[in-house]
């Protein structure tokens, strides 16, 4: 079965936020969400062996979301891949599962029209999977590093398994328990 | 850890807004509130005075209970982003929230019916509404019904946030015996001070003695309730300062010591809890009334302060990220804090959007 997944490697990310402005151009983004946001940036290391350590964020699109029993209508789902999305024909902004995230990868938009507000979040492209199958989300076609590795993680032939299964990785707030799908591979500054 | 990295990771948390705002705190005041005066009716019509007629002692109170648990849930559907598809929230098994609609609707139906039920025809100006006594033979029914939702709206109003393990400060099981004995505690004042008032007709020597008798009960359990909310109040925010994780001590901090704090200390705990107790143990009648509305007040502020803790673990540097944002284009971000400030008559974003 397909389970779709994201690998993020921090060796290669420079901060320079094309995947979020890629996402925001995609996905028409009312200025006040952003789906991506890059965090981090701090400079870690003694000179010369310095480094910036960016954090390049989105949905986790989390084994167990908590964002999708929560919701009251049924409008936060989870397809057979894993990809968790909102039916937005079904949403009524209780904006319950914007509190339920753990990583704040959800919200509503402040800036349209009140009573018309639902909740918002990155579906890792799923419209442009739909419309066109094997597609990569935009932020992975975008990334001009080739940071983002977008994939198949039951696929053993896929890049992002073989790359999750050889790499040392870790995930963002693992501890809770929501056994997020993105994948970091972490820049130690050239230690091992 | 050096002063500097303690104060980066220590401060306060720039996500752009509270995702839940002051409507929610009002709702879950004024749900936990409604329930409980229903639960505590139940309880005294049911087991602690079976024989007697309380009817027309307590027919203030469920009129209350009505209009704050109406009015609650005018707040929740406000505060929705469309409010106009609200009744969508009936429609899954598994969500709290859906539950919580539930026993609203129980409870407030129930109440209504209870209402109608037992409805003098010698209320002045409201009197016609005595066509629907025939409900009268299903009144118990009701309030058994309305008293078992109420006595869930207490306990759902906390557990609702404790669900949410995102937030570390709701994530606790104090935080539901907390909104409950408050509710609780909100009930019995609200029910002393409005029992055997307007639309109930009080026409016997028993209702008076039963006023009497349930208020001196009610004081003796509000003074147990008081002492019950402020040891759990203290016990749960000074663990959380002592030995709960890095938000939950963030959180803490702000209310023992931080911004707060005057809310905390002189509000909820000063003026909300401790004062009211010396009146009610101070006696006297005047100080009753006093007591009762400042443990209202301090049951309110509860709420909003824990509401406004929402606080989530932040990612790797988040912080900065949105330090960043507010620093570099203030004008955006003006316009982010508060939108529609700039708005005129007619004007909408996608137009005010045009001028970046």
């Amino acid at each position: 079965m397909t389970r779709y997944a994201m690998a993020i490697d921090q060796r290669r990310c420079i901060g320079c936020h094309s995947c979020t402005v890629a996402c925001r151009t995609w996905n028409d983004l009312p200025m006040d969400i952003v789906y991506n946001p890059v965090v981090g940036g701090v400079v870690e290391g003694e000179w010369p062996h310095v480094h910036r350590n960016w954090v390049p964020t989105l949905c986790m699109h989390c084994k167990n979301p908590e964002c999708v029993p929560c919701c009251p209508t049924g409008a936060s789902q989870q397809d057979e891949d894993g990809t968790v999305w909102v039916d937005y024909s079904k949403c009524m902004g209780c904006k319950v599962c914007v509190n339920a995230c753990p990583y704040g990868m959800r919200d509503t938009s402040h800036t349209v029209r009140r009573f018309d507000q639902f909740v918002r979040k990155c579906t890792f492209c799923k419209d442009r999977r739909e419309m066109e199958p094997g597609k990569d989300p935009y932020c992975v076609q975008t990334c001009h590093q080739k940071a983002r590795i977008f994939g198949d993680l039951d696929d053993p032939e896929s890049e992002i398994s073989k790359l999750v299964n050889n790499v040392d990785t870790f995930r963002l707030l693992e501890e809770l328990g929501t056994d997020p799908q993105i994948y970091y591979i972490p820049d130690l500054g050239g230690r091992r | 850890m050096d002063k500097k990295t303690y104060q980066k990771e220590n401060a306060t948390p720039q996500y752009p807004h509270h995702y839940w705002e002051y409507p929610i705190a009002i709702y879950l005041f004024l749900g936990g509130l409604g329930g409980g005066i229903l639960f505590l009716n139940w309880i005294f019509s049911a087991f602690v005075f079976p024989g007697i007629d309380l009817t027309q002692v307590m027919m203030l109170p469920n009129f209350v209970a009505l209009i704050v648990i109406v009015i609650g849930l005018f707040f929740l559907v406000f505060e929705l982003g469309q409010p106009p598809v609200f009744y969508r929230a009936y429609v899954t098994a598994t969500s709290i929230i859906k539950w919580g609609a539930v026993l609203l609707t129980i409870a407030s139906v129930g109440d209504l019916i209870w209402l109608l039920a037992y409805w003098s025809p010698a209320v002045p100006v409201l009197g016609f509404l005595s066509v629907f006594n025939f409900f009268e033979p299903i009144g118990p029914l009701m309030l058994a019904l309305a008293g078992l939702a109420g006595f869930g709206i207490m306990v759902y109003t906390g557990v609702m946030l404790s669900t949410l393990k995102a937030h570390s400060f709701w994530a606790t099981p104090a935080l539901p015996i907390l909104f409950t004995t408050s509710a609780l505690s909100t009930a019995c004042a609200m029910i002393m001070l409005s029992m055997g008032g307007w639309p109930g007709v009080m026409a016997t020597l028993i209702d008076y003695l039963a006023v009497h008798e349930i208020h001196s009960m009610l004081h003796l359990i509000d003074i147990i309730l008081m002492f019950a909310e402020l040891t759990i109040l203290l016990i749960m925010i000074l663990s959380f300062l002592g030995a709960g994780n890095r938000t939950q001590q963030r959180v803490a901090l702000r209310w023992v010591k931080g911004s707060y704090a005057p809310f905390f200390w002189i509000g909820m705990v000063g003026l909300g809890l401790v004062v009211p107790l010396l009146l009610d143990i101070s006696g006297g009648a005047l100080a009753g009334v006093v007591a009762n509305v400042l443990v209202l007040c301090g049951g309110c502020l509860l709420r909003f302060l824990c509401v406004w803790s929402d606080d989530r673990q932040p990612l790797p540097d988040e912080n900065r990220y949105y330090f960043r944002l507010k620093a570099s284009d203030d004008r955006f971000m003006t316009r982010w804090d508060k939108p529609g400030k700039e708005l005129e008559r007619g004007q909408t974003w996608a137009y005010k959007e045009n001028e970046f």
